[in-house]
């Protein structure tokens, strides 16, 4: 801890004053009587800038291809309703203990599956998430309770003005992003580059890569399942096929692409374009816009295979060298 | 009632495995995962969908036409698509095929509704009774179909010319490629292959399912299903786990719930991931 406490301050002067002043202005916004539809586009940016963060640590990072992370997106939102429509407790108390839920799962799964590599592990993860799914839309027919309410959903609580959802997620994309920061610089992160380069070098120079591609895995799904707690409570009403979606997954991988997979910057930027660029798109082209994304995603990865961030690093990089 | 399942099961299986092939043959040769796979499959099934309707061509004679229009829209997505990301992080394939899985799901959708259509032939309704079970005609000869098509492409690959330049493009493409074998054009034909064969799947399908525009990633998750079963990679494999995975749903349906015969299905393949991610051979390409 101590030393990832350290490198913090390490951090070149001028970018520390930049992130700290992005930060305040953006705690200051919503006294300017911004309108909800801008607080709630803000909110979201910040929701899906967490959501890219969380992948990232794992994935961008190691290499290892989750692509099933929406099921704690899910099991975070279920948490959180059940805890709160039935059990009345308090919303802080459930995300917190949505996300522990989320780790209590995502520890037995990832034990195996991490085990596994390239497009196993990615489709190991897939099928995790859809069988998911399909348990939260059938546990209630088949075991013959009363419980998940399958395919009719759960309704939440109404939950209290954008503001608080706009500081919620605001207060959960700096922890990440601190986090992802911490990460990157401490031991773990070093190790988790190494997973990436050459697994089977790190093993064995003593990193134990399971246990730390294991608690990377932990650490993403504790706050994705908080995220999907969140946003249960932010939309009042969830369904299995809203919050298991895999339109989800499919987003925060392709966030993360945009954006530069295992950078730092990678996930707020490929999640503020992404966001920015498709909320226009939907309004004006409704039936045109997932074409459009499609579109998008191909030129992207065939023009830019780095993402944005990587490929301006080594437009910078050939820049200097020359 | 068990005999009945089991059969029922089998004939599902045998389509299964038909579509499967191509999503075996495409990752076998060159490790792309292609989520677009379920839009090769409605694709096919359309095309004879709209022959049936507009022209009155039984589906069955409309196989031709799906595997050459498949044949050539496969060639040109990896020409000029795949081909210029084959090289990076698999990933990249990944993402790249779901955007391709994005623009065409939402392209026929566009252009043909959310509508679900069928096809209805004279010959839908009239099945085979024999000992004391019933096995619809047109099953039955989707299923041979199925077995003639991954018999033939087995052949293809291992008898002929084309198929030896890919087995040997999969296997060393460097190598390959100093032998005088173009890699690029040998992609773009593996591809073009596997979606001719999954276009044919498709006709297959649509004389005996509903089919709509965005029926595609149901039919790519089965997919990854059936070939993790029999091995990624290895063609007779999807054969093997096709019909596995067939029996086995039909099994789940008819013993437990219809609606738990997925939810199976994906904890089959996460357990099949963990403990044998070779296939049930143990032939699958294993990285």
């Amino acid at each position: 801890m101590m030393q990832g406490q350290k490198s913090i301050f390490s951090l070149p002067g001028k970018s520390v004053f930049l992130v700290a002043g992005i930060l305040l202005i953006l705690a200051i916004f919503p006294a300017f009587h911004l309108s909800g539809y801008t607080l709630r586009l803000m909110s979201m940016i910040f929701m899906w800038i967490a959501l890219a963060s969380c992948w990232n640590v794992m994935s961008g990072y190691t290499g290892y291809i989750d692509f099933g992370p929406v099921v704690y997106f899910g099991i975070g939102a279920y948490s959180t309703a059940l805890l709160m429509s039935r059990g009345g407790m308090p919303f802080f108390l459930s995300i917190v203990i949505s996300g522990v839920v989320a780790v209590l799962f995502a520890i037995p799964v990832g034990l195996p599956t991490l085990r596994l590599r390239g497009a196993y592990f990615a489709i190991a993860t897939f099928a995790f998430a859809e069988a998911m799914k399909q348990v939260a839309l059938e546990w209630d027919r088949v075991v013959g309770v009363h419980f998940l309410e399958g395919s009719h959903g759960i309704t939440l609580p109404i939950g209290p003005s954008h503001q608080f959802f706009y500081y919620t997620f605001l207060v959960i994309m700096t922890v990440l992003f601190l986090t992802s920061y911490l990460i990157e610089r401490s031991r773990m992160g070093y190790a988790l580059k190494a997973i990436h380069e050459a697994e089977d070098a790190a093993e064995l120079s003593g990193v134990n890569t399971l246990k730390i591609k294991v608690s990377a895995y932990a650490i993403s799904a504790f706050f994705t399942g908080i995220i999907g707690g969140v946003d249960a409570y932010w939309l009042t009403y969830i369904t299995p096929n809203d919050v298991f979606s895999i339109h989800i997954t499919i987003q925060m991988v392709i966030m993360c692409l945009l954006g530069g997979m295992g950078t730092l910057l990678g996930p707020v930027v490929g999640a503020s374009f992404l966001t920015l660029v498709s909320e226009p798109l939907w309004a004006k082209f409704p039936y045109d816009y997932l074409i459009i994304i499609g579109v998008i995603i191909v030129v992207v990865i065939v023009a830019m295979p780095r993402g944005i961030v990587g490929t301006l690093m080594e437009r910078k990089r050939r820049g200097g060298g020359t | 009632m068990i005999a009945q399942s089991i059969i029922t099961g089998l004939l599902l299986g045998g389509i299964y495995a038909a579509y499967s092939a191509g999503f075996s043959l495409i990752f076998g040769v060159m490790g792309v995962v292609n989520i677009a796979h379920g839009e090769l499959v409605m694709l096919g099934a359309f095309t004879s969908y709209w022959l049936y309707t507009l022209g009155h061509i039984d589906p069955f004679l409309s196989i031709p036409f799906s595997a050459v229009s498949l044949f050539i829209l496969g060639y040109m997505i990896q020409r000029f698509i795949i081909n210029r990301v084959v090289d990076a992080p698999p990933i990249m394939s990944y993402i790249c095929t779901f955007g391709i899985h994005l623009i065409i799901a939402n392209l026929a959708l566009r252009f043909w509704t959310a509508d679900y259509r069928s096809i209805t032939t004279p010959y839908c309704g009239s099945n085979l009774e024999c000992a004391g079970m019933v096995l619809p005609y047109a099953r039955l000869a989707t299923f041979g179909m199925a077995i003639l098509m991954i018999g033939g492409l087995y052949f293809l690959l291992t008898k002929t010319d084309i198929g030896r330049a890919i087995q040997a493009t999969a296997q060393d493409r460097e190598m390959a490629r100093l032998m005088g074998v173009k890699a690029n054009h040998v992609y773009a034909i593996t591809f073009g292959l596997g979606a001719a064969i999954t276009g044919v799947s498709g006709s297959l399908v649509s004389t005996y399912f509903v089919i709509y525009p965005q029926m595609g990633l149901s039919y790519t998750v089965t997919a990854f299903c059936v070939v993790v079963l029999g091995g990624m990679g290895y063609i007779p494999g999807a054969l093997l786990g096709g019909l596995i995975l067939g029996v086995l749903e039909s099994l789940t349906a008819t013993f437990w719930d219809a609606g738990m015969s997925s939810a199976l299905t994906f904890f089959v393949l996460f357990l099949m991931l963990i403990f044998r991610p070779a296939g049930i051979m143990g032939k699958g390409v294993v990285e």
